[in-house]
């Protein structure tokens, strides 16, 4: 994953680059036709001035030659020979390469002519004038080591212009999105986001606030449906326990009507722990159950233990506890006392016969393991109405409570399928 | 004995004065809140049926009238709200027994009993059944003045049957009254019968009638 600021950087550096590459054969052409100009009108200067004085200071043939000899020796970029014929060209530039005498390293060098003719008491002269000039590979040379340093400072300026963009112009982002991170529908209202003077942010804060009220403003309204429905459902339900018991005292009750009669009672009383259970789990979610006491978790197994006891002998299960004395935790009463319920039920009902049960609490942690075959979905088992067995009684929510109550005081539950066993282990 | 029920729910309310009329109990149906009141001033009952949400008022501001009174009507709250605030703080302004809705009339009927043997035989604890003879303080059981050994839940048991005479008995509710709300959690409720099978052949071996009938597909009844 690249992070945002990064691919622009990357961009503006290959921008850089190429532009950089192509500025260096412009700048060398552009560099090189301003030297040249500059040599050819240096050239022609001097030559005019030769010229003017050669001829106003009336030198005699001897003299010339003098001269040139002269020249040759201290100037050797001016010369001027007598030619035989007259001159019929113009003046003409040209470009010599040749060897440096006193720069071993440098092999070649290049220079700038200009020729010309004049007439000197009668005699025709070759005037010729010769600048050195710097050779185009080197000029290219030059201008490419300092693009290239230019480059680099470019570069470093990029990255650290970058950085301080990062954490001054996008920290608001940043900031949001850790505000969005640490958001969780079940637990907060409102999503508290960093003031901001960039529009898009501004705008963007905006539309977060708005979806994240609609979410709330939904989520509470589920709640709220939940246990309105449940609250809703409970009379009736009462009243079908109620009116089924009355049902059973008949006098004239056949045994095959009693038979349907009590068919009707396994159902009737899913239907209320499904409902209970739900109500249970809204109460939750709604942070009731606010009072916490100091609970012994071990009197508390101790209890449900014994009010299992005939479901436990039932199926002739083996059941090893290994606890300390007392294991305090701060807790409601109520969820405590639900939490093991679930566990312990659970255990119970999936466990098969004359299997066992293994409860033990150490390093603050509680682990129930039984017997099983196959491993459940840890992924989707403590999700509501995910029912890991065909279960007839199963209100497919013991899980869900037992997650909800352990995320409420911040316990850790986890499931694990080990040597033929089923682990659910609480971390307190 | 007179109990007063009160609750919103007249369906409800019929169907417990209907199963309670059996018991020799006389019931009177206060639907709301005033009413309730009303009978509470007028009147002594040995138990309340008490719902907390009423129309007109709070369940709870009953129970704080009666003890402003110093009434000593025995309290039962029926409640589906099923809060254990509520719960909590019933018992602690007064109320003897809380029982959470949905309920077996059965389990409703043997707790208004033993609420009323409590606060009715302070001094002899003795019910008496035929020859069987059951002290509630020691939580003995006496057939013809000889010991009879049960264990706790059968001990339970018989005391809930002899609350439901001549009732029958799902295994359902039975399995409720001795494990708890949580009974549901289970489909299998043969315990029950392991535990009524003993219970009867302790009581047969003391001598005692063999009053408790096995009803088809259904669960037990105590015959008198």
């Amino acid at each position: 994953m690249t992070k945002l600021l990064h691919k622009p950087l990357k961009a503006f550096a290959v921008y850089a680059l190429i532009i950089l590459a192509v500025s260096i054969p412009v700048y060398v052409l552009v560099v090189d036709y301003i030297w040249i100009n500059e040599l050819d009108e240096n050239n022609w200067l001097t030559l005019q001035h030769i010229k003017q004085r050669l001829q106003s200071e009336a030198f005699s043939n001897d003299e010339i030659e003098n001269l040139n000899r002269i020249w040759g020796e201290l100037h050797p970029g001016v010369s001027i020979l007598k030619i035989e014929t007259r001159p019929i060209q113009q003046d003409s530039i040209y470009e010599i390469v040749r060897a440096n005498v006193y720069d071993l390293d440098d092999e070649e060098d290049r220079f700038r002519g200009l020729a010309s003719y004049v007439e000197i008491n009668g005699t025709p002269y070759l005037l010729a004038i010769e600048t050195n000039i710097e050779e185009s590979d080197e000029t290219f040379l030059a201008i490419a080591v300092v693009t290239f340093l230019f480059f680099v400072v470019l570069i470093t300026g990029f990255i650290l212009l970058n950085r301080r963009i990062a954490t001054k112009t996008w920290k608001p982002f940043y900031q949001t999105l850790e505000a969005l991170h640490s958001f969780e529908l079940s637990k907060d209202n409102t999503i508290d986001l960093p003031a901001t003077d960039i529009s898009e942010f501004k705008e963007l804060h905006q539309s977060l606030e708005q979806l994240v009220n609609n979410n709330v403003a939904t989520y509470q309204l589920q709640k709220a449906f939940t246990e309105n429905a449940s609250h809703e459902l409970q009379t009736p339900i009462a009243l079908l326990k109620s009116k089924l018991d009355l049902l059973l005292q008949e006098k004239d009750v056949t045994p095959e009507r009693s038979e349907i009669l009590n068919a009707i009672e396994a159902p009737l009383s899913r239907l209320s722990r499904i409902n209970k259970n739900l109500l249970v789990l809204a109460k939750v979610e709604n942070q009731q159950y606010s009072e916490r006491e100091q609970l012994d978790v071990i009197a508390f197994i101790g209890e449900t233990q014994s009010l299992f006891e005939d479901y436990i002998t039932d199926k002739a299960l083996i059941l090893q506890s290994k606890t300390p004395p007392t294991f305090i935790v701060s807790a409601n009463a109520f969820l405590l006392e639900t939490l093991l319920h679930n566990l312990f039920s659970n255990a119970i009902r999936h466990t098969p016969k004359r299997g066992s049960i293994n409860l033990s609490l150490e390093n603050k942690t509680l682990s129930f393991s039984n017997s099983g075959n196959t491993a459940l979905d840890a992924q989707h088992l403590f999700e509501r109405f995910f029912s890991a067995s065909k279960d007839k009684v199963s209100s497919g929510l013991g899980l869900a409570i037992i997650k909800e109550i352990t995320t409420k005081y911040n316990w850790q539950i986890t499931y694990r399928f080990e040597n033929e066993f089923h682990i659910f282990s609480i971390t307190f | 004995m007179k109990i007063l029920i009160v609750e919103d729910e007249q369906a409800l309310a019929q169907d417990m004065m209907q199963y309670l009329a059996h018991e020799q109990y006389l019931c009177e149906w206060a639907p709301d809140y005033r009413t309730a009141l009303e009978k509470i001033h007028g009147y002594e009952y040995d138990c309340i049926l008490l719902d907390l949400m009423l129309p007109g008022g709070d369940g709870l501001s009953l129970l704080q009238e009666l003890k402003d009174l110093n009434k000593q009507d025995g309290v039962i709250i029926i409640s589906a709200k099923n809060a254990i605030e509520d719960k909590v703080q019933g018992l602690r302004l007064g109320a003897d027994d809380y029982l959470s809705k949905p309920f077996h009339h059965a389990e409703l009927a043997a707790r208004i009993e033993s609420l009323i043997r409590r606060k009715q035989f302070d001094s002899s604890n003795v019910v008496v059944q035929n020859e069987l003879s059951i002290d509630i303080h020691a939580k003995t059981v006496m057939v013809n003045n000889v010991l009879v050994n049960l264990t706790k839940k059968e001990y339970e048991l018989l005391l809930f049957f002899l609350g439901n005479k001549n009732r029958v008995l799902s295994k359902g509710a039975l399995a409720e009254h001795l494990s708890g709300d949580f009974a549901d959690m289970f489909d299998n409720h043969d315990f029950v019968y392991a535990h009524v099978k003993n219970l009867k052949r302790k009581l047969k071996e003391s001598g005692y009638g063999d009053y408790i009938k096995t009803i088809y597909g259904t669960g037990y009844k105590w015959e008198t």
